[in-house]
This record gives C-alpha cells, sequence and structure tokens, in this order.
C-alpha cells in the first residue's frame, strides 16, 4: 500500500534532520509586528508545543509554515524547500505532506463526514480508485474511534467528535508533519485530555513531527517533547516542561502560574 | 481633498473590478471544477425556479389587469396582449428574474462563503491542494451567469401566460388570439437583447455575492453584513446594468 510505504521511507531519515527551519521570519500587520527575526528548527519526530500570549502570533507562524501567510523577511525550509520562493503548484505538493488542524476544525458544513475526508484524497491523490479512497477513510476514521460517523452529516457531531473528524481528514494522506492549531479549545477538560492522548498515539503510529499552538497546559504536557516560547515576536526560550516549569525567568513564569 | 465615502466607493469598485479580472484568469484555466460548477447550477438555477415562477406569474397578472382599464378608456383593449407582451418580455421579467436572483443567489453566496472564511473552510480547501477562488468562486459566478437568463426565459413564458389570465379576467380574449398577438408582435429586437442583458445581470449577481462573502470578516457579524451588502449592491447593480442596456439598445436603434 502507498501509505505503509511512504511511512516506512519517512523513517529511514535521520531524526536529527531538521524538518522545518525557519531563519528569522518576521512578519508585520501594519505597525503591529508579530513575528520578529523567529528561528527555530523541528526535527524528524519531534512534537514541539508553542506557547505565547493570545495575539502573540502563533497562528501567524503557522500560517507562514503552511503557506497561507507570507512572511516580510526570512526562510521558511519545509522539507527542503523554502515555501515563500514556491509556486503554487510546488506549494500543493508539499501541502500534501503536512497536515493542519484548525482551531474551528474547518469541516465542510455542506458535506458528509465521508466527503470531508475524501476531499483532500480526492485532491493530492487523483490517481486512488474508489475502494481504496474507501479504505483510507475507514482507517482513518477508525483510528479517531469514530467509524460509526462515516454518512453523518458535521453539523450532527458534538465539539469533541468533529475535533477527531478533523484530525482523522488531517492524518488521511498521511502526512510528515502535523501543524495544530489550538487543538483543545473550545473542548471540555475531559474531552480535552482525550485529544491530547490520540494525538500523542497518533504521532506515533504515524511516525510524524508535529509543533502545536496551544493555551492548554494539561495538553502540553501530554504532547510536548519540548516547549518554545513566543514572546515579543521571538523565540524566547526553547525546553522541557519540567525545566521551564521551574524557571526563575518571570515572563516564563506567567504561563506556568 | 475627496470625502472619505467617495474614496471608499472608488476603493471598493476598483476591488470589485479586480475580483471580477481574477475571475476570467483563472476560471478558464484547467484543473476544471465540473461538478461543482453542476452542482451551483443545481442550486442557483433549480432552486431558485418555484419563486421566479411564481413571481412571474403574479407579475403577468397584476400588470395586465392594470393596463386594462387604461386601455378600455381609448378603446384600445385589443392592443392588451401586445402592450402587455412588450412590457413584460422587453423589462419586467428580466429584472424581476434578475431582482429576484439578487435576494436569494446573492445573500445565500455572501453568507455560504462568508461563513465559509470564518471558519477557517477556505483556509482548509487551500492546504487540501485545492484553489479555493477557482473552486468556490468561479463555479458560482459561472452558474449564476449562465442559469439567470435560463430563468429569465421561463419568466417570460409564465408571465405571458399570467398576461393571458388577467386578460380573461374582466374581457375575453382567446387561446389562439392572445398567443397570436404577442407573436406578431414580439421581434427578435424585443427578445434577444432582453436575453443578453440577463448574463450580466447573472454575471453581476454571482460576482457581487462572491466578492462580498470571499472578503467576509470580522465573525459572525460580518457573514451578516456581507449578505445584506450582496443584495443592496448586486440589486442596485441590475438596476444600472439595465439603464446601461436600455441606453446601448436605443443607440443601436434596435427599438
Amino acid at each position: 500500500m502507498i501509505a505503509k510505504t511512504e511511512i516506512v521511507e519517512s523513517t529511514k531519515q535521520s531524526l536529527d534532520v531538521p524538518v522545518i527551519q525557519l531563519k528569522s521570519v518576521s512578519k508585520s500587520f501594519g505597525n503591529n509586528s508579530v513575528l520578529r527575526d523567529f528561528t527555530f528548527d523541528l526535527k524528524k519526530g519531534e512534537n514541539v508545543v508553542v506557547l505565547g500570549k493570545s495575539g502573540s502570533g502563533k497562528s501567524v507562524l503557522i500560517k507562514c509554515i503552511i503557506g497561507l501567510i507570507k512572511p516580510d523577511t526570512g526562510t521558511i525550509n519545509v522539507l527542503g524547500k523554502n515555501i515563500p520562493e514556491l509556486s503554487n503548484e510546488e506549494l500543493d505538493r508539499i501541502r500534501a505532506k503536512v497536515g493542519f488542524l484548525f482551531q474551528s476544525n474547518a469541516l465542510y458544513d455542506s458535506m458528509s463526514v465521508r466527503e470531508n475526508l475524501e476531499f483532500p484524497l480526492r485532491r493530492h491523490k487523483a490517481k486512488m480508485t474508489k475502494p481504496q479512497i474507501d479504505e483510507l477513510v475507514v482507517e482513518a476514521l477508525t483510528n479517531v474511534g469514530l467509524a460509526h460517523t462515516i454518512d453523518m452529516r458535521t453539523s450532527e457531531l458534538s465539539g469533541g467528535m468533529k475535533k477527531r473528524i478533523a484530525l482523522a481528514r488531517t492524518l488521511i494522506l498521511k502526512p510528515e508533519i502535523i501543524l495544530y492549531d489550538e487543538p483543545t479549545t473550545g473542548l471540555d477538560p475531559i474531552t480535552g485530555k482525550e485529544i491530547s492522548k490520540l494525538m500523542r498515539e497518533l504521532a506515533k503510529t504515524y511516525n510524524t513531527s508535529s509543533i502545536i499552538i496551544s493555551h492548554d497546559l494539561n495538553c502540553v504536557k501530554i504532547v510536548a517533547d519540548s516547549i518554545v516560547m513566543l514572546i515579543e515576536g521571538k523565540c524566547y526560550a526553547q525546553a522541557k516542561y519540567e525545566e521551564l516549569e521551574r524557571s526563575t525567568d518571570k515572563k516564563i513564569q506567567e504561563f506556568f502560574i | 481633498m475627496l470625502p472619505r465615502i467617495f474614496t471608499t466607493f472608488l476603493s471598493e469598485t476598483g476591488d470589485i473590478a479586480r475580483f471580477a479580472g481574477r475571475f476570467f484568469k483563472e476560471a478558464f484555466k484547467p484543473r476544471y471544477e465540473f461538478a461543482e460548477f453542476l452542482r451551483q447550477c443545481f442550486f442557483i438555477g433549480y432552486k431558485s425556479l418555484p419563486l421566479v415562477a411564481i413571481t412571474a406569474f403574479i407579475m403577468g397578472l397584476v400588470i395586465t389587469i392594470q393596463s386594462r382599464p387604461t386601455l378600455v378608456e381609448f378603446g384600445a383593449e385589443a392592443w392588451l396582449p401586445k402592450m402587455v407582451s412588450v412590457s413584460l418580455v422587453r423589462e419586467i421579467a428580466p429584472v424581476i428574474t434578475a431582482l429576484i436572483c439578487a435576494g436569494k443567489i446573492g445573500s445565500g453566496i455572501g453568507a455560504e462563503l462568508g461563513s465559509m472564511k470564518v471558519t477557517e473552510q477556505i483556509d482548509a480547501m487551500e492546504v487540501s491542494g485545492t484553489n479555493p477562488f477557482k473552486y468556490l468562486v468561479a463555479t458560482r459566478i459561472m452558474a449564476a451567469t449562465l442559469t439567470i437568463p435560463i430563468l429569465a426565459v421561463l419568466a417570460d413564458s409564465v408571465s405571458l401566460y399570467g398576461g393571458y389570465l388577467g386578460a380573461n379576467i374582466r374581457g375575453v380574449v382567446s387561446w389562439d388570439l392572445y398567443w397570436n398577438q404577442v407573436f406578431d408582435t414580439l421581434a427578435f429586437s424585443d427578445v434577444i437583447p432582453s436575453i443578453i442583458k440577463t448574463f450580466f445581470f447573472g454575471f453581476a449577481i454571482g460576482t457581487i455575492g462572491c466578492y462580498k462573502g470571499y472578503n467576509s470578516n470580522k465573525g459572525t457579524e460580518g457573514v451578516g453584513r456581507s449578505a445584506n451588502s450582496a443584495v443592496v449592491i448586486s440589486s442596485l447593480l441590475v438596476f444600472v446594468l439595465d439603464l446601461l442596456a436600455v441606453q446601448i439598445i436605443d443607440l443601436l436603434s434596435l427599438t
């Protein structure tokens, strides 16, 4: 199967090779400078949480990585390609290898769960046959524990179910990298914890690297290998959860009180 | 210094023109979103059909009933089918169809794309390797441009039938006599320009609805505002285009 081959190939790569490299990335909106010389590496197999205040530019950061927003300066290398310089076709090829989980889930209201999951497959894997597509859809839904929702409308789903379906849609192309934009926002603590554990399990199953934007410290504890503190538009610190929790720096302490 | 309202108007007009230009640039290049185009034709055309038909029927009936007393006063009652058919086919049916569509389709597209924008569905589409402009905008503009003329032709027929019933409420006009008079009166120069202008009406309604929805912001409040302004601007544009069409037809001596 194509998907398994992809996973085996990706595991052959060295774990130290950065799959995402950001160098001196800056982005302003009018007079509001959101990112200032932001530099950061994400290594193969690593799960990094980006922690910062609301409006500090966390979502802008991952939208720059996926090419939805163009940075003013700096380079963003994703799987060896500089995103701001890519043509639309090249960008689409990279996007097939990078999953993005939106804060609002961004499930298509006009489509059923099945159609939502089929959509990226039909776009990126146009040569796939109907049985192959069906198999992948069922597999992705089974992995998030919602195979029974396949023919439901997205409006019939609860918040937690929508998040799981969005996660299944993100994973259906077996991406090498996943970008999560506040995956537990708006969920109750129990569902939030379930989603965090699911993210951790799926990262192992699919052998992905990920950047997770989150305010939820319970989620951070479960999913993070390391944490990047985004303060005043810069990568203020990067360390493990326990190290940052013990930090005496006031700017870091604010997040752990 | 120009007043702020004037500069805003010019800026918005420029943005809409650029948006329309992008449609021509992107719509005719592969990949073609044919399935989505057909789906939109169904929603825009087929789903609007009952509303357009009922409105056209009532307009035909009302225009005939209201015109009759004046014609009777001048002893010209026999001219009723002629007068009604020209006014319905040239002006009333196309404009009423366009206004109904501006209300139904314009607001629908504005609200749908607006809510997709604020819930990041458009971004999700882009991330999924789909050009959202082609998939969402180009298909809707094309569907509106092609289906509104069909609805207008249907509205012409239904309104003329309404006119026949209206003529028979107070007087007696046989089926054959009514339709003979209608077809004797109507020339290609009445029918063709009125159909041609509905393509422009459809294009304007689709473009404004998509422009407002696609550029929606400020959350759910912005979605409501997009839907509302899509209806207001596209309705106004229908009248402006109608005025231009009448002038052009007059200049070309087609009347």
